[in-house]
């Protein structure tokens, strides 16, 4: 093996820009393993809104009737949204707690929230079937034409908005809710601060 | 076609024509535009460009997930009315289901960073290329004329790799 | 159930014997050749042999589990069920992470093995004995992975009697290319290894010279022609299973696969200039240690759930162990960099730009930059949430952007490199050899017009695809008629072929992104619906059902000729429901259908909703993807009669004829 003596000999004496690159690539993949240690694997969407604190989007669904239901002229009184499709697991589970909280509501008389379920993506048979087994008998808005859902940015059920009487979006919880957790921030937010 | 029509040919005359018919082939291109692109092309251009939002990256056109039909919808709905751009469009979705469902990066804030990174390491490329040649030149002037150590040098090596094996042609 | 647990017994203890057989390995080779002990390096080869027989016992029993789905082993639970083909059943075992660990073993092992047994007269040579404990290192750290928090061996939790698994993902169980793709891809993701592992041998032996690069160019070639047959099967498999019409979608997991195969196809142009300048080895080492780095980073991203991707078929606990190693790779590849780079310095220079070896410097920085541009746009969500803490998502259209410069800057170098001569070249050459070139060039942007083609980047692409084919079909045609069928093999002239199958993929891509159209199309049994110049009639919707699957199709009569039944298929264990198109290919264009909707139409339904893609040229992905494959094997072949390096390139060959 003559190659080491071979072409090692004779380099001109230049300035040397080696130690300054090989510092470089360093300092560049110290802040790359930053990123990388720094990253966790994916956790669940935030329930952040760009919609908050803004006029609800006027959509409209229609009643298993077929009548229409518009959004805009339910100004007047709090309306809480609750995106729903009959198949999905936490919409399920979540069902006797919406029970209880629509109960608390109508308690309250006409100062209670209204309360409507949005059904996403699904039959009404399937709709029906399922309010007749489990109870529940607000009422229920169809969403053929994805205006709540695109309306409000909802990509995975369950969901649940708060629109205040002037119909601002003043809240929305992502996945399951709690009867308690739904009456308490109403509560909270009726309360001039 | 005998050597000097095939020499005459290849000079200036030739590539002027092939400079020309090139100029003619893009013209033409450019002209005859595909004009306005029909709704069907422009839904899908659209939707190629935002992200389903709860499936792992793939986009609303790639997607089968019903979020992605409710955008898909509503993408439908605003080509159909045209009364916006596809950037408007886009924006619009956006605002509803947050900057996450954007499979192109902004060209603002840090995520302007994704388009001027490319650009400067290709700007930082170029420029080290012109280093690197212009380090190579010096260096070439440096050293001299070939000498009698060099053709040595040349010669030893000749010996060593006619000596050993592994194929090096090159047409 | 005694066998039950001999089974997943012998399958650990032959990742024990890896993990065992890989560190004294490593250990004992390092110390003999560090104290000289020529015996002791003698006899190395059985630790590779060693390592072999573990990792084949392992695999034998991870294939013997799941024919006879021993749900003892948790592996087993998630992946096996008795509905399952067998062909799919083999398959199950890299449908998920820990079984993929051990088909990497298994390669890696091979691999190993392989080197020990292709250098073993030369097993006292420190080169060859540093290469074989950077293997040892490597085969340690993943059997470390798979004895411990990636075992596929893992007792699971006591199922009932007459439990069944769910069987693998049903992405990966409705095609046969499931079956090739993966392994395919593993041997050339993992056989960069043994690049890698001369190159770091020849900076610890300061052995710097163009020896190590001799003893490993084919291996180079050998993983890069594997790396591009996984790449294109895996689109492809992507084409016929996923249905939405597209062959590359940019995503993580397709990107990992891509990065490695970027930076190797860097080094195995970049390689021809040290080996016939002896310039550039900084360059190379550093290509090297990035392809086998980025083969880990690859395997880090989308194993360790960082980022979501959809053929992410499984996060595991694997990831801070591959990034703690992928560290490690770097910092010791940096410091010996850096310690040698005294030795690295290469004399002489490039004397012009214009020169066969400036030509494969702008190659190398052009791909550099698109593995650049590719890792950025990769890792960009981490890096967001890393500095913001919020969620964006870089898609298609980001890499599509920056892929098209960079791929028309590719096709034009494709067409000037092979008619530059090395060192520097003259005007009048490169107008002469050019010529013909350029013609093919302005032919393909007539005929792209002809045909309807329009918009000027798809044509630039057109353009360019015919000028640098014409100059790959110009150095084929003069090497067999002054070598006849020589001039068919060896690096330049397979290399031609490999370029030609580059440019019809380059070309195929072009069209396909520029010229797809789609539409949903309601067909009923009574009329043909006319679209895009063919006719679709429903002839019936059909439902079949067995053990493993509730299938729904829906046979379309195209043109009244021949039947096509895209389908919705519910795999009954996952509860998953997934579309499976139906292709009807043809030189010219796919017609690409698929049921619209995620639900099944009713059996015996008059009307169907389906979705067309009108997709141009895709066929020639594949015949682009075969060409070079046969290139690669054509540039591997060692041609008999030489030209010498210090010859110059005008010389006839074989005037020096050498046994």
């Amino acid at each position: 093996m003559s190659e080491v003596d071979l072409d090692s000999d004779a380099a001109p004496a230049r300035r040397r820009i080696a130690p300054l690159i090989v510092g470089v690539v360093a300092v560049v993949m110290a802040a790359f393993m930053w990123v990388l240690v720094r990253a966790e694997p994916e956790t669940g969407s935030s329930a952040a809104t760009t919609l908050l604190d803004r006029p609800a989007p006027a959509a409209t669904g229609t009643y298993g009737d077929g009548r229409v239901f518009e959004l805009s002229r339910r100004k007047g009184s709090w309306v809480v949204l609750n995106f729903f499709t009959s198949n999905c697991i936490p919409c399920q589970r979540e069902h006797p707690e919406l029970i209880a909280f629509v109960d608390l509501q109508r308690d309250l008389g006409v100062d209670g929230a209204e309360f409507y379920t949005i059904v996403q993506h699904d039959e009404p048979e399937a709709v029906e079937a399922f309010f007749a087994e489990n109870g529940g008998d607000w009422p229920v808005v169809y969403d053929e034409e994805y205006e709540f859902q695109n309306g409000f940015g909802v990509a995975q059920v369950p969901e649940t908005w708060i629109i205040d009487p002037n119909g601002i979006v003043r809240g929305r919880i992502i996945s399951e809710v709690t009867a308690e957790f739904l009456a308490t921030s109403i509560q909270r937010l009726r309360e001039p601060s | 076609m005998s050597r000097a029509l095939n020499r005459r040919l290849k000079s200036w005359p030739g590539w002027a024509l092939i400079t020309a018919a090139l100029v003619v082939v893009f013209a033409v291109a450019a002209s005859a535009d595909r004009g306005p692109l029909d709704e069907g092309d422009r839904i899908d251009a659209i939707s190629r460009r935002i992200a389903c939002p709860v499936c792992d990256g793939e986009s609303v056109f790639e997607s089968r997930n019903p979020a992605s039909e409710g955008i898909r919808a509503a993408v439908v709905t605003a080509v159909e009315e045209g009364r916006l751009d596809d950037d408007g469009i886009i924006a619009a979705v956006a605002d509803a289901y947050g900057a996450q469902v954007l499979l192109v990066p902004r060209t603002d804030g840090l995520d302007a960073l994704a388009w001027a990174l490319p650009v400067a390491a290709g700007v930082i490329a170029v420029f080290g290329l012109a280093v690197a040649f212009r380090r190579w030149r010096d260096a070439a002037l440096l050293d001299g004329p070939v000498s009698d150590d060099d053709r040595r040098l040349v010669a030893r090596r000749r010996e060593r790799t006619d000596a050993s094996s592994g194929d090096d042609s090159d047409a | 159930m005694l066998a039950v647990g001999v089974t997943a017994a012998l399958g650990s203890a032959g990742l024990l014997v890896m993990l065992v057989g890989g560190a004294v390995g490593a250990l004992a080779t390092g110390v003999a050749i560090v104290g000289g002990d020529q015996r002791t390096l003698r006899r190395g080869n059985v630790y590779a042999w060693v390592i072999l027989g573990g990792a084949v016992l392992a695999t034998v029993m991870m294939q013997i589990a799941l024919f006879r789905r021993d749900y003892s082993i948790a592996y087993i639970q998630e992946v096996g069920s008795s509905a399952t083909p067998l062909l799919y059943n083999i398959a199950a075992m890299w449908s998920a992470l820990e079984g993929s660990i051990l088909l990497w073993l298994l390669v890696l092992a091979g691999f190993t093995a392989a080197v020990s047994a292709r250098f073993r007269r030369r097993s006292a040579d420190p080169l060859v004995g540093w290469a074989m404990v950077v293997l040892y290192t490597v085969v340690t750290f993943f059997a470390l992975l798979g004895f411990g928090p990636a075992s596929p061996f893992a007792s699971g939790a006591t199922v009932p009697v007459g439990f069944d698994g769910p069987g693998p993902n049903p992405l990966l169980q409705n095609h046969i290319l499931t079956l090739f793709h993966p392994p395919i891809l593993y041997l050339g993701y993992v056989g960069f290894t043994v690049p890698f592992a001369f190159a770091i041998a020849a900076l610890i032996t300061g052995r710097v010279g163009e020896g190590w690069l001799l003893e490993t160019r084919r291996w180079a070639l050998f993983s890069w022609g594997f790396l591009t047959i996984g790449i294109l099967l895996g689109g492809w498999w992507a084409y016929e299973v996923l249905s939405w019409g597209g062959v590359w979608g940019w995503d993580p997991v397709e990107n990992a696969s891509l990065l490695p195969w970027l930076t190797g196809t860097a080094y195995i142009h970049s390689v021809l200039v040290q080996q016939r300048r002896g310039m550039l080895r900084v360059w190379n080492l550093s290509l090297l240690v990035a392809t086998f780095s980025l083969t880990i980073l690859g395997t880090f991203l989308t194993r360790s759930g960082v980022i979501s991707s959809v053929h992410a078929f499984s996060a595991g606990s694997v990831g801070g162990y591959l990034l703690g190693f992928f560290a490690v790779v770097v910092v010791v590849s940096l410091a010996l960099i850096a310690w040698r780079g005294d030795l690295l310095r290469a004399p002489g220079a490039i004397d012009s730009p214009v020169s066969r070896e400036g030509a494969f410097l702008a190659n190398n920085v052009v791909f550099t930059l698109f593995a650049f541009v590719v890792l950025l746009g990769t890792v960009f969500p981490l890096l967001i949430e890393a500095v913001q803490d919020r969620q964006t998502v870089v898609g298609a259209p980001y890499f599509d952007r920056l892929s098209m410069p960079i791929g028309l800057t590719l096709l034009f170098l494709m067409a000037v490199a092979p008619v530059l001569p090395w060192r520097k070249a003259a005007g009048e050459v490169l107008a002469d050899r050019l010529f013909w070139p350029a013609w093919c060039g302005v032919g393909a942007g007539v005929v792209s017009l002809l045909v309807g083609a329009r918009g000027w980047a798809p044509l630039a692409a057109f353009v360019l695809g015919g000028f640098a084919g014409g100059a790959a079909g110009r150095q084929i045609v003069l090497a067999t008629r002054r070598q006849g069928w020589r001039g068919l093999v060896g690096r330049a002239n397979g290399g031609m072929f490999v370029h030609l199958g580059v440019i019809l993929i380059a070309v195929a891509l072009a069209a396909s992104n520029a010229y797809t159209h789609s539409a949903t199309l309601v067909i009923d049994r009574d009329t043909d619906v006319e679209w895009a110049g063919h006719t679709f009639r429903l002839i019936d919707v059909v439902n079949e059902i067995d053990e493993r699957v509730d299938a729904t199709r829906a046979d379309v009569l195209i043109d009244g000729e021949q039947v096509y039944a895209p389908a919705v298929t519910t795999y009954l264990a996952q509860g998953m429901t997934v579309g499976t198109p139906s292709v009807h290919t043809t030189f010219g264009k796919d017609l690409y259908l698929t049921i619209d909707g995620t639900n099944p139409p009713d059996v015996g339904a008059d009307e169907v909703a389906i979705r067309v893609f009108v997709k141009p040229l895709i066929l020639w992905l594949w015949i682009g993807g075969a060409l070079m494959a046969v290139g690669t094997v054509l540039a591997a072949v060692p041609p008999t009669r030489q030209r010498r390096p210090t010859d110059p390139t005008s010389a006839p060959v074989g005037e020096t004829i050498r046994v």
